[in-house]
C-alpha cells in the first residue's frame, strides 16, 4: 500500500518535471501551422524545418561549435589546473600554504553575481572582452576553488605511503603526479570533467557578460534572439533548445553512474 | 654498495625530541636490524636514513657522503613499506620497473631485469597481474622485488612481514636472509619482533625511548646484555627478574635468570616453589613457577617432563648463566 503510494508520488513528480521537455520538443518538431493547436498536442505531421533555419540562419552551427570550443577547453584546463594545485595541497609542504588554503575557501564563497562587475573590468583591462580566452579564464578562476577541493579530498585518500614508495623509487613530484597519483584519479578526472563542461555549457551570465559580438556567441545567448519584447519565435526557441540539450544528454547517458557517484562521493565518508 | 652512519643524529617533531643522539656505523654490506618496542623510534631512525623525514640535528653519511640534505632519489636507497604501498594501477612488471623507468632505461633492459628479480622471487607467473589480484604473501615479494630491481646501495626495509600469518612469516624471514647473502647489499631492517632480529641480523640495535641501549651480536646480547632492558627484550620467553631476598643473596639489586636456565631438582641452593601452569610444546616444556619472595617464573625445560600444576619443583638457576644487574639496570661489576 505504501509501496503505491510512493510510486503514485514519484510518478507526479517525474510527469511534471519531464513535461516542460516534451512539449518543447513536440513544438520544435510541429509545422507553423499546427501551433493553433494546445502545445500538449503531438506534431501530426513532423517537420524538421525549425532546426534547419535555426542551423543555418540561426547562426547556431557557429554558437553549437563556440560553446563546444569553450567548453571542452574549460573542462581539460580545469582538471589540469585543480588537480594540480591539489597535488601541491595535499603531497607538498611549502611556505604559504594555509594562505593559499585560506584564498582557496574564500574563492568557494563568493557568488559569481557578486563580482560580475569587477570581473568585466578585469577582463576589459587584459582586453580580452570579446574572446573566448576571457571567458575561459573568467570560468576557470571562478569554478576552480571548487575542484581544488574536490581533487583535495580524493587526494588524501590516496596513502601517504605511495608517494614515499614513488620518491624512494626516484620519481620527482611532477613524474609523481602524473604517473602515480592521476591514474588512480580517475573518478574525480571524470566528474571534474563532467561538471565543468555542463556549467561551461549552461553559463550565460559570463558569456552575455563579456562577449557581445554575434559571431563569439554560445548556445545560451544565441536562444535570447528568439525572446524580443514583442515577438516570439516559438518553434525556433523550441529547436535551439533542443540542439543545446541533445549534447547534455548524450553525456547523461554516458556518464550516468559518474554523475551519481561524483554527487554522493564524501557523503558516506 | 655503501656503508651507512649516524653521528649524533637526532629528530625533533617540534619541541618534541624523540631521537637523542644517535651513534651508529653500519659497515657496507651489513644485515642491520632495528628492534625495540612500539614508539621507540625505529621508523624514524629508518625513514631518516631513506630521506623521508628531515635530520634535525647531527649528520648522516651514506657511502662516505653527507646525506642529510639529499632527497630520498639522490641516496640511492631502495624501501619496503610495512604497507607495501604497491601502484595499484600498475602492473607487477611495472611496479616493479618504475624506477628503472624513470631512469629512462631502455625497454629491454628493464624488462630483463624485472624478469631476474621475478625468478628469484618466483613471482614469474604473476607479472601482468595488478596488485590488487595478488594474496598478501605475492604482493610483500612485489615489494621486495622492486625494491631489489635496481640494486641500491642500501636497502630499507620497515616491518615488511607484519602482515603475513606466521607460517609465511618464517618462509620469507629466511628468503630475506638468502637475499641477503646472495645480493651482499647493506640492509637495514626494522621490527619490534626479537626473533626476527635474533634469526636474520649481523648485528641488533636495541632502541628504547629514542636512545640505542645497546648494539651488537644477536649472540652479544643474549649473553651479555648491557642493560636490564635489553636481557628483558632479548631472548625468548623473557627473562625472569627477581628482586628482593634471593638477589641480595648474590649482591644485585635485581637477579635475572633465563628460563632456559634453570634446571630441577632438589639440592642445596634452591628455590622451592608451586607449577601453577604448564605449556607442553612437544621439543620443550614451559612451567609457570610461584616462588615465595620472587613471585611467578618461568621455566623452560629441554624435551617433555611430566609435572603437574599445583605440584612443588625446585629450581636451581645456573650459576654461570646469571645476570645480576644494579639499580640502575646496569650489569653488576664481577
Ligand atoms: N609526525 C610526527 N609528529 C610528532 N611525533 C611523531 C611523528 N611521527 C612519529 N612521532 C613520534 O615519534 C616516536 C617514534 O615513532 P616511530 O614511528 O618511529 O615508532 P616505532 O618505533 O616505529 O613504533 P612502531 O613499532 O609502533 O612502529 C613516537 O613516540 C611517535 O609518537
Ligand atoms: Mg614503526
Amino acid at each position: 500500500m505504501g509501496r503505491w503510494l510512493l510510486v503514485f508520488v514519484l510518478g507526479v513528480i517525474a510527469i511534471l518535471m519531464v513535461s516542460p521537455l516534451i512539449l518543447t520538443v513536440f513544438t520544435s518538431l510541429k509545422p507553423t501551422t499546427e501551433l493553433v493547436n494546445p502545445p500538449w498536442y503531438p506534431p501530426f505531421n513532423l517537420t524538421f524545418e525549425h532546426y534547419v533555419r535555426v542551423w543555418t540562419e540561426g547562426g547556431f552551427s557557429r554558437y553549437f561549435f563556440n560553446t563546444l570550443v569553450i567548453s571542452v577547453i574549460d573542462a581539460l584546463m580545469m582538471i589540469l589546473i585543480a588537480s594540480l594545485a591539489a597535488y601541491a595541497m595535499v603531497f607538498m609542504e611549502f611556505r604559504g600554504k594555509i594562505v593559499l588554503q585560506v584564498l582557496f575557501l574564500i574563492g568557494l564563497m563568493i557568488p559569481v553575481t557578486a563580482i560580475v562587475l569587477p570581473l568585466f573590468q578585469i577582463v576589459r583591462s587584459f582586453g580580452l572582452l570579446n574572446t573566448h580566452l576571457g571567458v575561459i579564464f573568467a570560468d576557470l578562476a571562478l569554478a576552480v576553488s571548487i575542484f581544488v577541493f574536490m581533487f583535495s579530498s580524493y587526494f588524501i585518500g590516496v596513502p601517504k605511503a605511495l608517494h614515499e614508495a614513488a620518491r624512494i623509487d626516484g620519481a620527482t613530484e611532477f613524474q609523481i603526479y602524473r604517473r602515480v597519483v592521476m591514474p588512480i584519479a580517475t573518478p574525480a578526472v571524470v566528474t571534474t570533467a563532467l561538471l565543468e563542461f555542463l556549467w561551461s555549457w549552461n553559463d550565460l551570465l559570463l558569456r552575455l557578460l563579456l562577449m557581445t559580438q554575434d559571431q563569439m556567441r554560445t548556445l545560451s545567448v544565441g536562444l535570447l534572439n528568439f525572446q524580443g519584447t514583442m515577438t516570439r519565435d516559438v518553434t525556433g526557441l523550441s529547436s535551439g533548445t533542443v540542439i543545446m540539450a541533445i549534447p547534455v544528454v548524450i553525456l547523461f547517458l554516458f556518464f550516468q553512474r559518474h554523475f551519481v557517484r561524483g554527487m554522493t562521493a564524501g557523503a558516506v565518508k | 654498495m655503501a656503508g651507512v652512519e649516524l653521528k649524533n643524529l637526532s629528530k625533533a617533531y617540534g619541541d618534541v625530541e624523540v631521537l637523542h643522539d644517535i651513534n651508529l656505523s653500519i659497515a657496507d654490506g651489513e644485515f642491520v636490524v632495528f628492534v625495540g618496542p612500539s614508539g621507540c623510534g625505529k621508523s624514524t631512525l629508518l625513514r631518516m636514513i631513506a630521506g623521508l623525514e628531515e635530520v634535525t640535528g647531527g649528520d648522516l653519511m651514506i657511502g662516505g657522503k653527507r646525506a642529510n640534505d639529499l632527497s630520498p632519489r639522490q641516496r640511492d636507497i631502495a624501501m619496503v613499506f610495512q604497507s607495501y604501498a604497491l601502484y595499484p594501477q600498475m602492473t607487477v612488471a611495472e611496479n616493479m620497473g618504475f624506477s628503472l623507468s624513470l631512469e629512462r632505461r631502455s625497454k629491454d633492459e628493464i624488462a630483463q631485469k624485472v624478469q631476474e628479480a621475478a625468478d628469484a622471487l618466483k613471482l614469474g607467473p604473476y607479472l601482468d597481474r595488478k596488485p590488487g589480484q595478488l594474496s598478501g604473501g605475492q604482493r610483500q615479494r612485489v615489494a621486495i622485488g622492486r625494491a631489489i630491481v635496481r640494486k641500491p646501495q642500501v636497502f630499507l626495509l620497515d616491518e615488511p612481514l607484519s602482515n603475513l600469518d606466521a607460517a609465511l612469516r618464517s618462509e620469507t624471514r629466511v628468503e630475506i636472509s638468502e637475499l641477503h647473502q646472495r645480493m651482499e647489499t647493506t640492509m637495514v631492517y626494522v621490527t619490534h619482533d626479537q626473533v626476527e632480529a635474533m634469526t636474520m641480523a649481523d648485528r641488533i640495535v636495541v632502541l628504547n625511548a629514542g636512545n640505542i641501549e645497546q648494539v651488537g651480536s644477536p649472540m652479544e646480547l643474549y649473553n651479555h646484555p648491557a642493560t636490564e632492558f635489553v636481557a628483558g627484550f632479548i631472548g625468548s620467553p623473557k627473562m625472569n627478574f627477581v628482586k628482593g631476598r634471593y638477589a641480595d643473596a648474590v649482591g644485585a639489586a635485581t637477579l635475572g635468570v633465563r628460563p632456559e636456565h634453570f634446571a630441577i631438582g632438589a639440592g642445596d641452593n634452591t628455590w622451592e616453589g608451586k607449577v601453577t601452569l604448564v605449556e607442553r610444546l612437544g621439543h620443550d616444556t614451559i612451567l609457570y613457577v610461584k616462588v615465595p619472595g620472587a613471585g611467578v617464573l618461568t621455566v623452560s625445560l629441554d624435551g617433555q617432563h611430566d609435572q603437574q600444576v599445583g605440584e612443588t619443583v625446585y629450581l636451581r638457576p645456573q650459576p654461570e648463566f646469571i645476570h645480576k644487574f644494579n639499580d640502575n639496570g646496569r650489569p653488576v661489576a664481577a
